[in-house]
């Protein structure tokens, strides 16, 4: 059943075929296409994870490339990591193709909607089969590309272009980044194969480097301190995309790459240390910044990257298993509360958390969904995310890190603490605007219901990647899963006191101005790159135009300019007069009269 | 005597080929030019050419000066004669046309022509008509096909187009 | 008998003549006149030559006679083009037909 693998990404690439080209014929019909193709790569993934029992490994499909006299196959890796991508990914991608048809409704690109987002998965399948970083690298920017179609889809907006074409530039550096990694790779071990990682071995600092860089892909794709800044403006996006960004495609796949390439970073202690140390700067940074967005989106933006710090945290502190169960809780409830996000703003049509409020009574579905999700983020037991973190807390401590211990437990009470405030200003409270909000279609509800039983329950599974041993350490650390749930339900409290009970006022706020503002700024990191790269390239870019519209244009005018000129002169020959033209012919017979006869 | 005969002749053509070139009225161009071609005729039959001549009379004088007339008419106004008939251009073309005329005034002087004295048969109108036939039957052929084209031709383009 | 050399003198001054006509005429009806000045031209030089120099099948008649064809096929269609000018431009004015210029 193995080598039915490489089926799964082409169903979707199918549908993305017919859609694009006979999308106009279709019209709603393209939908069902691309469900239907979906649905099918799911039940081809369910095939292939049954076929997991009879032993896993990497088949190819023939012969590719030949670089330096070393064969490059079609190869497709099939192991738990990838199967476990593969159901997420044709999973949620279902789900939200559903949502989408009722979200999409009456958009005037519908067809081309469905085929981005089919691509979008294809791409994203494709990536997690790949074994080896050249066809990895191809999938990876075609998600990269699908991205930015999805982002700036509605292109009428300049927002959205902006932000496509900046999510696009700052992975493309992660991008390049991973692209020199890999190429350093090849050339001191004369690898692409994910499967020789285990046991390569070549000249350091080349090799620690070769890991930082391929983080540095994975760094822009799952948009990492410091090439997180693109996440939160691709919230311009249709809400649907948002969620399979966050939840199944884009995002996964840095985390994906980091944990198919883990053996190379366990070789390489100051590679691993780095991703680490990003992780969780990043996890602490954005749970801080989503603290004070007020944009229901943004917020789940700055949660997402806090969550992606913590699964790059777990990886870095030698969790495998509790990195990508984690990324694997966190596909469901992020896709999740996005749906729910989008149901909220389709209710109400803003996206202003300080314009909503009391939606509890009108939005029942959505909101009890919501809370769902909510608490599978904050990590409330028994919910999904409460296992996953649970996972990394313990492997921090284990692995003796508690620093990084440290900063995931702040960082799950900052997380808490904003779902709280979000819930808690978006759900109950007074309603603070005359908004008529009204229930989404079954076509979004549906699937938001699914969802949340999966945040229920999708924790109770485990982590797809046990470790042998898991269990005995697991006798001795029920005080982490107390600690972690006394941190997180006290963060709640704090958000219910704070923001429906209205204790600690405006006073607070005030108080701390400068830390407030720096967080509303979030830590001024795009003015610092707006200072540092925009506009210096800005000024490059306009004393290159300067440059190219004076001197290079001005030479080219010139000449034009020197041609006119003499031929002004000439067509004063021109006088398009008949009886000039034959005078001057009779001065020539006149002439070679002369000529001939020597007179 | 004759010689005086073959001098009027001569000098009445080029008078009238002057005339028929300066007038102001272009109707009375084309009478001068009836007149020029009348003295060419009479060139003709000095040179013992009469069936040219006679040619000459019917075709030119009888014919085209008559189509001339006609267009004249026809494009009316063009004979007022407060319009101006020479271009700006007259002195350099009259320049050209003098310089012209000594050039070939000049190349004739330096040839032995000008002491030619016929010594040839003359040329009757059976040794025409015999080329006509037979040496010149192709360029006859050919210049009847000329003329039927013009003839359609002219008929095609002067057809008021409804 | 007069000298050929008179005759050429002719032929060349109505040549002359001519010319300076179609360099000079406005009117393109007068532009045709000198046209068939110089066809005139040329033919008394061929009749003339025709007559002094001598040919067994009259070669310079006969083709003074082609002369004078051409020279009415050329004016009838010239004439005719004229009149069709005139009446979409109602001008014959040389130099208000410039339209390859502008």
């Amino acid at each position: 059943m193995m080598n039915i693998a490489h089926y799964v990404p082409l169903s979707p690439l199918l549908a993305f075929v017919i859609n694009i080209i006979f999308g106009r014929k279709l019209k709603s019909a393209s939908a069902a296409v691309a469900i239907a193709a979906s649905i099918g790569s799911l039940i081809l993934s369910v095939k292939v994870y049954q076929g997991l029992s009879f032993g896993y490994g990497s088949y190819h499909l023939g012969q590719w490339l030949t670089i330096n006299g070393k064969a490059l196959n079609f190869g497709i890796i099939v192991d738990p990591l990838t199967v476990m991508m593969l159901l997420i990914v044709s999973f949620i991608g279902t789900l939200i193709l559903i949502y989408s048809t009722g979200y999409m409704h009456g958009d005037i690109r519908y067809s081309r909607y469905f085929a981005y987002i089919s691509l979008f998965m294809s791409s994203m399948l494709g990536l997690v089969l790949s074994d080896n970083f050249v066809m990895l690298l191809i999938c990876w920017e075609g998600v990269g590309l699908c991205s930015y179609l999805l982002i700036s889809f509605w292109h009428e907006r300049p927002a959205a272009v902006a932000a496509g074409i900046k999510a696009f530039v700052t992975t493309r550096i992660g991008d390049t980044g991973l692209l020199i990694g890999m190429l350093i790779l090849f050339f001191t071990c004369g690898t692409f194969y994910f499967c020789d990682l285990a046991t390569v071995k070549g000249p350091e600092p080349l090799m620690t480097l070769a890991a930082i860089l391929i983080f540095t892909g994975a760094m822009g794709k799952s948009a990492q301190f410091p090439l997180h800044v693109w996440l939160p403006d691709a919230m311009e996006g249709p809400t649907a995309v948002s969620a399979l960004i966050h939840a199944a495609t884009m995002v996964a796949a840095g985390v994906y790459l980091v944990a198919r390439c883990f053996p190379l970073f366990v070789a390489h202690p100051i590679a691993l240390e780095t991703v680490a140390v990003i992780g969780a700067i990043s996890a602490l940074m954005a749970a801080s910044i989503a603290v004070v967005t007020n944009d229901i989106k943004r917020v789940m933006a700055y949660s997402t990257i806090s969550q992606l710090g913590l699964m790059m945290l777990a990886l870095g502190v030698g969790g495998l298993s509790a990195g990508t169960f984690h990324l694997m809780t966190h596909a469901f409830f992020k896709a999740l509360l996005f749906l729910c996000a989008g149901s909220v703003i389709h209710a109400v049509g803003t996206q202003d958390i300080q314009k909503m409020g009391g939606l509890f009574s009108t939005l029942k579905i959505t909101s009890s969904t919501f809370i769902v999700g909510t608490l599978a983020l904050a990590g409330i037991f028994p919910f999904a995310g409460f296992w996953s973190k649970d996972e990394i807390l313990i492997t921090a401590w284990n692995n003796h890190h508690p620093i990084f211990f440290g900063v995931v437990l702040l960082t799950s009470f900052l997380t808490a603490f904003y779902m709280g405030r979000l819930i808690f200003l978006v759900l109950f409270g007074k309603s603070r605007s005359d908004l008529h909000p009204h229930e989404s279609p079954a076509s979004m509800t549906v699937p938001l219901i699914v969802l949340s039983l999966f945040a229920c329950f999708v924790g109770f599974i485990g982590s797809p990647l046990k470790e042998a041993g898991r269990m005995e350490a697991g006798v001795e650390t029920y005080w982490i899963m107390l600690a972690s749930s006394v941190v997180s339900i006290s963060a709640i409290f704090l958000a219910y006191f704070v923001y429906l009970r209205g204790f600690l006022p405006v006073s607070i706020r005030s108080r701390f101005k400068g830390l407030h503002d720096l967080l509303s700024h979030k830590y001024y990191i795009d003015e610092f790159y707006d200072f540092i790269f925009v506009k210096p390239c800005a000024l490059l870019c306009r004393m290159a135009y300067s440059f190219d519209f004076h001197v290079i244009d001005g030479l080219v005018n010139l000449v034009a300019d020197l041609a006119q000129s003499v031929s002004g002169v000439l067509r004063k020959f021109q006088t398009g007069f008949a009886q000039n033209y034959l005078l001057v012919q009779a001065l020539g017979l006149v002439v070679i009269i002369i000529w001939l006869l020597k007179i | 005597m004759q010689d005086l005969v073959f001098y009027f002749i001569a000098g009445c053509a080029c008078v009238f080929a002057v005339l028929a070139v300066t007038q102001r009225s272009i109707f009375h161009c084309a009478l001068w030019l009836a007149m020029t071609l009348l003295s060419v005729a009479g060139v003709y039959f000095y040179l013992e050419a009469p069936f040219l001549g006679a040619i000459q009379i019917l075709v030119y004088v009888g014919g085209i000066i008559t189509l001339f007339v006609f267009a004249i008419k026809l494009t009316a106004h063009i004979e007022d004669k407060s319009i101006r008939q020479l271009n700006t251009q007259w002195l350099p073309a009259a320049l050209i046309s003098l310089l012209l005329f000594y050039i070939l005034i000049q190349a004739f002087a330096s040839h032995p022509w000008k002491n030619i004295i016929p010594n040839a048969p003359v040329t009757s109108l059976q040794v025409i008509g015999r080329s006509l036939m037979t040496g010149y039957a192709l360029p006859f052929e050919f210049m009847s096909v000329i003329l039927l084209g013009a003839l359609v031709g002219a008929i095609v383009i002067g057809k008021v187009k409804k | 008998m007069t000298p050929l050399g008179y005759f050429t003198l002719m032929s060349a001054f109505l040549f002359c003549t001519g010319i300076y006509g179609v360099l000079t005429r406005r009117n393109l009806i007068g532009i045709l006149i000198s046209i068939e000045l110089i066809l005139n031209a040329a033919n008394i030089n061929l009749v003339a030559f025709n007559k002094y120099l001598g040919s067994s099948d009259g070669m310079g008649q006969v083709l003074a006679l082609f002369v004078v064809a051409i020279a009415a096929a050329a004016s009838v269609v010239g004439l005719v083009l004229i009149i069709a000018i005139y009446r979409n431009a109602k001008s014959v004015f040389v130099e208000d037909f410039n339209l390859m210029k502008e």
